[in-house]
């Protein structure tokens, strides 16, 4: 299974060639044996694969004990990586998903802010296709037991969601993107969207943006189309179904209000500081960097895990922070933070006042 | 759960062996299995407001590469690191594996080839660390598979190398290695008034120049554990024969009882027990191969048995080693190699030296305590 996974992210997600640089990183030992099978596999695709265990441990030492400098401190390794590395592909098996639930957010969100310009050229060289980097879904125990269930049966819910259990994953894949393209190519023609659910009715304007789909090539599993809204037009509120998880953080039940595309009001019923503190980050921490629909019918389940959460079939997703460039936003943050609203139990979505998409599925005509 | 030991060893580590200043770039490398030291090599580098970072490998890909990797990708070096060996101020090596023998079997001709563009950089790395600029030490995070080799269970083989690093309960692992460096300090300024060390044992009676060379002490700045004193011999000096009663790994290959006749400096007859025609090969690595990069006496008598690992082995007490290729340039060596390779040689019983004639040690040890340079108070 972990060679057939290999073989699908060097050679469809990441299109590995000849001479490409490939960083292979990830941050639990349970990762190892897909890391090598992808050091492997990147090695007959013609690459240069180095592969590396971030520590998660020294990210709380980093956190508890560092002082300000160390802290803003980016490693030549990454640095480099980011500035003219090729290929990087995550594995996103973590040891501990709360490991940082107990660090000052002010702590957090001063390194993310050092951060800035490193996330900036990643995202950038990722839009002008000079690096493709990928976040692979990886089962470790911690995720399983957010997920509520036991390791085996996490592995087969990735497994499913990756189509690794179809016959040829590859040509499903491109079966699926077709599928994305199709809804992509309605929403393009769409000037405004309004969300209505329970406790949500919001309005967001998204003419002359480009809706990106997302088919298994920067995260896999996949399927969601995404595009960042214009700045200052998101109106109304929303509530979020799932808990949003940042950095090993959470905050619960979170509900926004927008008024002229800035936050006007954030709460939670738990980890309100939390949410305040990384909304107050700086000024585009406030707007919407990312609006989504995820469209992955073959997630069904909330697990937890972002990776897969935004990508459930039947969800929409929107970010706070960052705006993804290619998208046409023009957001600026440190942040970027992905919150999902379940639309599947009576959410609906008008497309410029016309009704195209109910109970977590689009209507005829576009899917 | 955590050992104490192993935040003593990093603390040793980063404050004494490395130094590491406020603001200076440190990264630590080694295998998963090393995961334990390498966090508290971390840990211990932000107390000190150093800027540390981890290159942690999945044990294995060395063996993947060598079967998959075509010849170009086996020789290709990640800028990252070229980088790296340029910029670093500060670097610690951590040599726990989870097999000794993963590479026993692989073709070596691609294996030299491996070894050959990462001895380049190894070699750049010692010009840094030799003018000052790079701080390096390299250590060992015990495991399974080396406590196998030494033939111990884990626990005894963890007590072996706290015991020979000194950093047990209760041990003051930065005042022994202080004291530990006064000493090899004063031995090394004694030897480097001799011309020519002759040494005797069991079928072993070797004579090696070493007039005009350093003599340096190893007092824990480079390897943890260490304590050994070193030079680099008069390239055309060495002549007669050694006996290692010891096995030799080199690059997870053993070779066995291995003998070496030596005229003019250079190998002239070699053979072994087991693994001779590795031995050849290693011999012909290069001109330089054949001739010796280092002459040293072990001189940590925590260790006191053989265990399979070099870094612990080249430090028994009481034994001494010759290593073939490439020599040390602070030492004054001319001879360049790819090869470095340590050879051991049992003292411990009948051994014998002369230092110009002149019996200096005996039965595993200096016969008279080396003269302090500065009175001790």
């Amino acid at each position: 299974m972990h060679k057939r996974l290999a073989e699908v992210l060097v050679g469809y997600s990441t299109e590995v060639r000849q001479g490409d640089t490939v960083r292979i990183e990830s941050y639990d030992t349970s990762a190892l044996p897909v890391m090598r099978e992808t050091f492997g596999a990147a090695l007959r695709a013609g690459g240069h694969p180095t592969a590396n265990l971030v520590l998660e441990e020294t990210e709380g030492i980093l956190y508890k004990e560092g002082r300000d400098h160390q802290l803003e401190w980016i490693s030549p390794d990454q640095q480099w990586n980011i500035g003219h590395g090729d290929v990087w592909i995550i594995f996103d098996a973590v040891t501990n998903t709360k490991r940082l639930s107990n660090i000052d957010p002010e702590r957090i969100s001063r390194r993310l802010t050092a951060r800035r310009p490193l996330q900036s050229l990643y995202l950038e060289r990722s839009a002008r296709g000079e690096f493709r980097w990928l976040i692979c879904g990886s089962a470790c125990e911690a995720s399983a037991q957010d997920a509520g269930m036991s390791l085996r049966q996490y592995e087969q819910v990735l497994s499913r969601a990756a189509f690794l259990d179809q016959d040829d994953p590859v040509a499903s894949w491109k079966q699926f993107g077709e599928r994305l393209e199709r809804v992509g190519d309605f929403l393009d023609g769409v000037r405004e969207l309004r969300i209505v659910s329970e406790d949500t009715d919001l309005k967001l304007g998204v003419e002359g943006r480009t809706w990106i789909r997302s088919k298994g090539l920067r995260n896999f599993p996949d399927g969601e189309v995404f595009t960042g809204p214009q700045e200052t037009s998101v109106e109304g509120t929303i509530r979020f179904s799932f808990p949003a998880m940042m950095r090993g953080r959470q905050a619960d039940d979170v509900r926004l209000r927008f008024e002229g595309g800035e936050v006007v009001e954030a709460t939670a019923k738990r980890g309100q500081d939390f949410l305040r503190e990384m909304v107050g980050m700086d000024d585009g921490a406030r707007r919407v960097g990312e609006f989504a629909f995820g469209l992955n019918e073959s997630i069904s389940e909330y697990t937890g895990n972002l990776l897969l959460d935004e990508k459930i079939g039947g969800t929409v997703h929107l970010a706070l922070g960052r705006s993804v460039p290619g998208t046409g936003g023009t957001n600026q943050s440190g942040l970027h933070w992905d919150m999902v609203c379940d639309l599947r139990d009576g959410g609906e979505v008008y497309a410029d006042g016309e009704l195209v998409y109910r109970d977590g599925a689009f209507l005829n005509g576009v899917n | 759960m955590r050992d104490p030991r192993i935040e003593k060893l990093a603390e040793l580590i980063a404050g004494y062996s490395l130094d590491l200043q406020e603001g200076q770039v440190y990264r630590i490398d080694g295998e998963d299995v090393s995961i334990p030291l390498a966090v508290a090599l971390y840990a211990a580098a932000i107390r000190r407001g150093a800027h540390p970072y981890t290159k942690i490998t999945p044990s294995g890909l060395e063996e993947i590469a060598l079967e998959e990797a075509s010849d170009e990708q086996l020789a290709y070096i990640p800028e990252v690191e070229q980088i790296a060996t340029e910029q670093l101020d500060a670097w610690t090596s951590l040599w726990g594996t989870v097999n000794t023998r993963s590479l026993t079997r692989v073709d070596s001709e691609r294996r030299r080839l491996q070894l050959s563009t990462h001895y380049r950089m190894v070699n750049r790395r010692w010009e840094r660390i030799s003018s000052g600029d790079l701080a390096w030490c390299g250590t060992l995070y015990p495991t399974q598979a080396h406590a196998q080799d030494a033939e111990m269970s884990l626990s005894e083989y963890e007590d072996f190398v706290h015991g020979a690093c000194h950093t047990r309960e209760g041990d003051d692992p930065i005042a022994h290695w202080r004291a530990m460096s006064e000493t090899l300090g004063a031995r090394a300024r004694e030897l480097e008034g001799v011309r020519e060390l002759r040494i005797t044992g069991p079928g072993t009676d070797l004579r090696v120049v070493v007039e005009g060379r350093r003599w340096l002490p190893s007092d824990g700045e480079h390897n943890m554990p260490d304590g050994e004193v070193f030079t680099s011999p008069v390239e055309n000096g060495t002549s007669g024969e050694i006996f290692f009663a010891f096995p030799s790994v080199f690059q997870g290959q053993e070779v066995e009882n291995v003998r070496l006749r030596f005229e003019d400096g250079a190998v002239v007859h070699a053979e072994a027990t087991l693994g001779q025609e590795y031995l050849r090969s290693l011999l012909d690595t290069d001109s330089g191969a054949k001739v010796l990069g280092e002459v040293a006496f072990g001189l940590n008598y925590e260790i006191d048995r053989f265990t399979r690992d070099i870094l612990f082995d080249e430090k028994i007490g009481g034994t001494m080693h010759v290593a073939l290729g490439g020599g040390f340039d602070e030492a004054g060596t001319e001879n360049k190699s790819d090869l470095h390779w340590d050879l051991i040689c049992d003292l411990r019983e009948e051994g014998e030296v002369y230092a110009d004639g002149e019996l200096v040690w005996k039965a595993g040890s200096f016969i008279s305590e080396p003269e302090p340079a500065v009175e001790r108070v």
